[in-house]
């Protein structure tokens, strides 16, 4: 009962919008959001400025120096190199930018269609019931009882390696599908057990327009907020499996990848610039999406305000 | 107490989930793409040949047959040998000399989760939206949010190749060797393969202060990480007990709200916590592939992960088998404690 | 003492049995299928077979995990409130039921094996 009150509060709020005015309130959640829209901003520019054939391929045998360390670090001009050069000539400081592109893109792709799928199954599920529902939701379960990089990286051993990014894509979605569908049809069991619902199925309203209507705008508050707090993982997890060799194709300038090479290249000779900036790139992006993610979720669940008194 | 029965269930229950991990497995392998002769044959095998090494794999028998003595082998832990480790090492042996490796990382992961992740957790919700708190809170989601493969070689640049106060990769030094048993009251045993236990019941002193400097950096940065995800989700247990009625009851009863906390929180935060504990080992098995990475530390995340590029299939099932193992016994364990924290849930 | 045992089987064996008839009739056309649209009848067989053993062993593991944990992940949820309303049992039979299915897969694929 308490939970069913809550629920319908939730959504209350988020339609009157104090969910808004009590995230904006959240200070860190706001640093989130302006981290992401700065990033955005970022991948935005990179895309429209930088042409990525150009920063995939190796510079070497040209006059720019590889592995140089960072302009401003020694006696060249300041505005050469801002982050320096990798072991092809290329600069570290465009890659870095166009990595943003690349996180933000592939980690959108990866989110989209485990929301997509996620809200399908957990709608069916909730909907349909009996069997259907058992069977959906039992596998989500024992999906989500397997450890995710692990998972992961076993799912990955199946697609083909021509496929690039897509890969870690393909395995990454099949691993978030089920934390969308399990808190979509946690969400749409509670709109069906209203009466309204009851009454348009017996007014004669077809499925998909009792599903369209009603079941699937009042879940979007839950999804909303899962989507956030998945997107850091997905951006974290994606650059994981480039670091390990199963993302990224090679001079692909993502994050992951670049760090790979920083590892191989700079850790013993000191070249931290190689490593140094396309993983700060990475953290401060996850956690512009963690804060935001967190704060969407203190702002969605009344039940953590009033806790301790 | 958990009962003999309850325990012994369990371990029955091991059976089944390993029958459907080898399942899986033999899965994932044929439905992988590529070819297994060819990995061995080489790419520029003829036809002949590409055969001959199907008839020793036993690739061209009928499927069940292949699946039946895939499980038959894997019962036994019998992978065969390694198509890239040093030219066909035996699995069996590569798991044995690598399982001890993850596992001392994983181990004082988990251990720093618990001794330092836990506390925190704690002293954060009881000191909800204080100072503390919102520290405690946003350290613990940088914690999360920056990835090992970026703080392992920061901490390796700083502390190893600029400062030089560590080493950059190993697990101990290259010139101390030790022996592979250990002597009790004059009995041999064999020796765990985890070189800090190793070094102090062989008594040798140089051997541990090597190993733990060797270890500190790896251990360190999967520390953080265990830490961090331990604290938050011992906040919002703590803060989802507080919340219950009984709370407010005892409260009401006009105990000091501080003990209150200690006495009936605790306990039922950590029935959530136990079971989360047991779950995120998961999660730390994953950190540690990504640690043994950095570190070049070779243990069975570095065992995978260069098996699954190099297409070695017998090394793949293997350490997949015995990821899924351990992975299992820890549930099993903690599902044991959860009974011991639960009575209700023995029955 | 038979009677409650034949109870206690009938129903399960019900359900395993319908799933893996079920397969038993989806392998071949899974084989047809990949065999069409795949690449010959050998990679066909072999991920179909496959596939059955994915739901086999999917099936398997979550059925021994819905038992392992299952008493734990029921009082967790209540104990956490959070509206769900996970049961071992439910889980048990949804987990026999794909078990079974793939079970039933890989032996029409075996059946068909021979003859492609």
């Amino acid at each position: 009962m308490s939970t069913e009150t809550s629920q319908r509060g939730v959504v209350g709020r988020l339609r009157a919008s104090p969910f808004l005015s009590q995230l904006l309130s959240n200070r860190l959640a706001v640093v989130g959001l302006t981290i992401i829209l700065g990033m955005l901003a970022v991948a935005i520019y990179a895309r429209v400025t930088l042409d990525p054939g150009a920063l995939a391929s190796s510079r070497l045998g040209t006059e720019i120096p590889d592995r140089a360390p960072p302009g401003w670090t020694g006696p060249a001009a300041f505005d050469q190199h801002l982050f320096g050069t990798d072991s092809a000539a290329r600069d570290i400081y465009k890659r870095c930018l166009y990595g943003a592109w690349l996180a933000l893109q592939y980690g959108t792709i990866t989110v989209g269609i485990s929301t997509v799928a996620g809200v399908g199954l957990g709608i069916i599920a909730a909907y349909y019931g009996d069997v259907t529902d058992n069977v959906v939701m039992r596998t989500m379960d024992v999906l989500l009882a397997f450890p995710p990089l692990l998972l992961a990286l076993a799912l990955v051993a199946i697609f083909p390696r021509e496929l690039g990014l897509w890969r870690a894509v393909a395995a990454l979605t099949l691993v978030y599908t089920p934390r969308f569908a399990r808190v979509v049809r946690g969400a749409a069991l509670k709109v069906l057990e209203d009466e309204y619902v009851d009454a348009t199925i017996a007014l004669g309203a077809a499925d998909p327009r009792v599903l369209a209507r009603h079941v699937l705008p009042n879940t979007l508050a839950p999804i909303t907020v899962q989507s956030t707090l998945n997107f850091g993982l997905a951006i974290i997890d994606l650059a994981a499996l480039s670091f390990l060799g199963f993302g990224a194709t090679a001079g692909t300038p993502s994050w992951g990848l670049m760090l790979s090479r920083g590892v191989e290249n700079g850790l013993l000779t000191g070249r931290w610039w190689l490593s140094f900036f396309p993983g700060l790139f990475l953290a401060i992006t996850v956690l512009g999406f963690n804060l935001l993610g967190d704060g969407m979720r203190d702002a969605l669940d009344p039940r953590m305000r009033e806790a301790i008194d | 107490m958990a009962s003999k029965r309850f325990v012994a269930k369990r371990l029955l229950l091991l059976v089944p989930v390993l029958f459907g991990v080898a399942s899986v497995v033999f899965a994932i392998l044929h439905l992988a793409p590529g070819d297994p002769a060819r990995v061995i044959a080489g790419q520029r095998a003829s036809a002949e040949q590409l055969q001959q090494v199907r008839r020793e794999l036993g690739l061209n028998r009928p499927l069940w047959i292949q699946y039946l003595s895939f499980l038959v082998d894997a019962a036994q832990f019998e992978f065969g040998q390694s198509y890239s480790i040093s030219r066909g090492a035996p699995v069996r042996e590569v798991l044995i000399d690598r399982l001890p490796v993850t596992l001392e990382l994983a181990i004082y992961g988990q251990l720093a989760g618990i001794f330092i992740g836990l506390p925190l957790g704690i002293i954060s919700a009881v000191k909800q939206d204080s100072l503390t708190d919102h520290l405690t809170r946003v350290g613990a989601l940088t914690g999360i949010s920056v990835p090992i493969f970026w703080s392992g070689p920061l901490l390796i640049l700083a502390f190893a190749t600029y400062l030089d106060w560590f080493p950059t990769s190993g697990r101990i030094d290259s010139t101390l060797f030790l022996p592979n048993t250990w002597t009790l009251f004059g009995t041999e045993l064999p020796l765990t393969g985890m070189v800090t236990v190793d070094a102090v019941l062989l008594g040798n002193w140089q051997a541990f202060t090597s190993a733990v400097h060797h270890l500190f950096l790896p251990a360190l940065v999967i520390g953080i990480y265990s830490t961090a995800l331990i604290s938050r989700m011992m906040r919002s247990s703590m803060l989802e007990v507080v919340r219950q009625d009984y709370m407010r009851t005892a409260r009401a009863k006009g105990q000091g709200a501080k003990i209150t906390l200690m006495k009936h929180g605790f306990r039922n935060a950590l029935i959530p916590v136990v079971t989360i504990i047991g779950i995120q080992f998961g999660t730390l098995l994953g950190g540690a592939v990504l640690t043994e990475t950095v570190f070049g530390i070779n243990g069975m995340g570095l065992t995978i992960v260069t098996a699954i590029g190099a297409l070695d299939y017998p090394v793949v099932q293997g350490t997949v088998l015995t990821f899924a193992l351990l992975f299992t016994l820890v549930n099993l364990f903690v599902d044991i404690t959860y009974g011991y924290l639960d009575p209700r849930i023995q029955q | 003492m038979e009677a409650t045992l034949s109870a206690w089987a009938r129903p399960r064996l019900w359900l395993v049995g319908t799933a893996l008839l079920a397969g038993v009739i989806v392998g071949p056309a899974a084989v047809a299928l990949l065999t069409l649209y795949g690449g010959g009848a050998a990679f066909g067989t072999r991920k179909a077979f496959a596939l059955g053993a994915l739901a086999l062993g999917f099936g398997v593991i979550g059925w021994s995990g819905s038992i392992f944990a299952g008493r734990g992940i029921e009082s967790m949820q209540r104990h956490l409130d959070t509206g769900s309303d996970w049961t071992e049992a439910d889980s048990r039979r949804a987990m026999g039921r794909i078990a079974g299915f793939g079970g039933g897969m890989m032996v029409g694929v075996s059946v068909v094996e021979p003859l492609v």
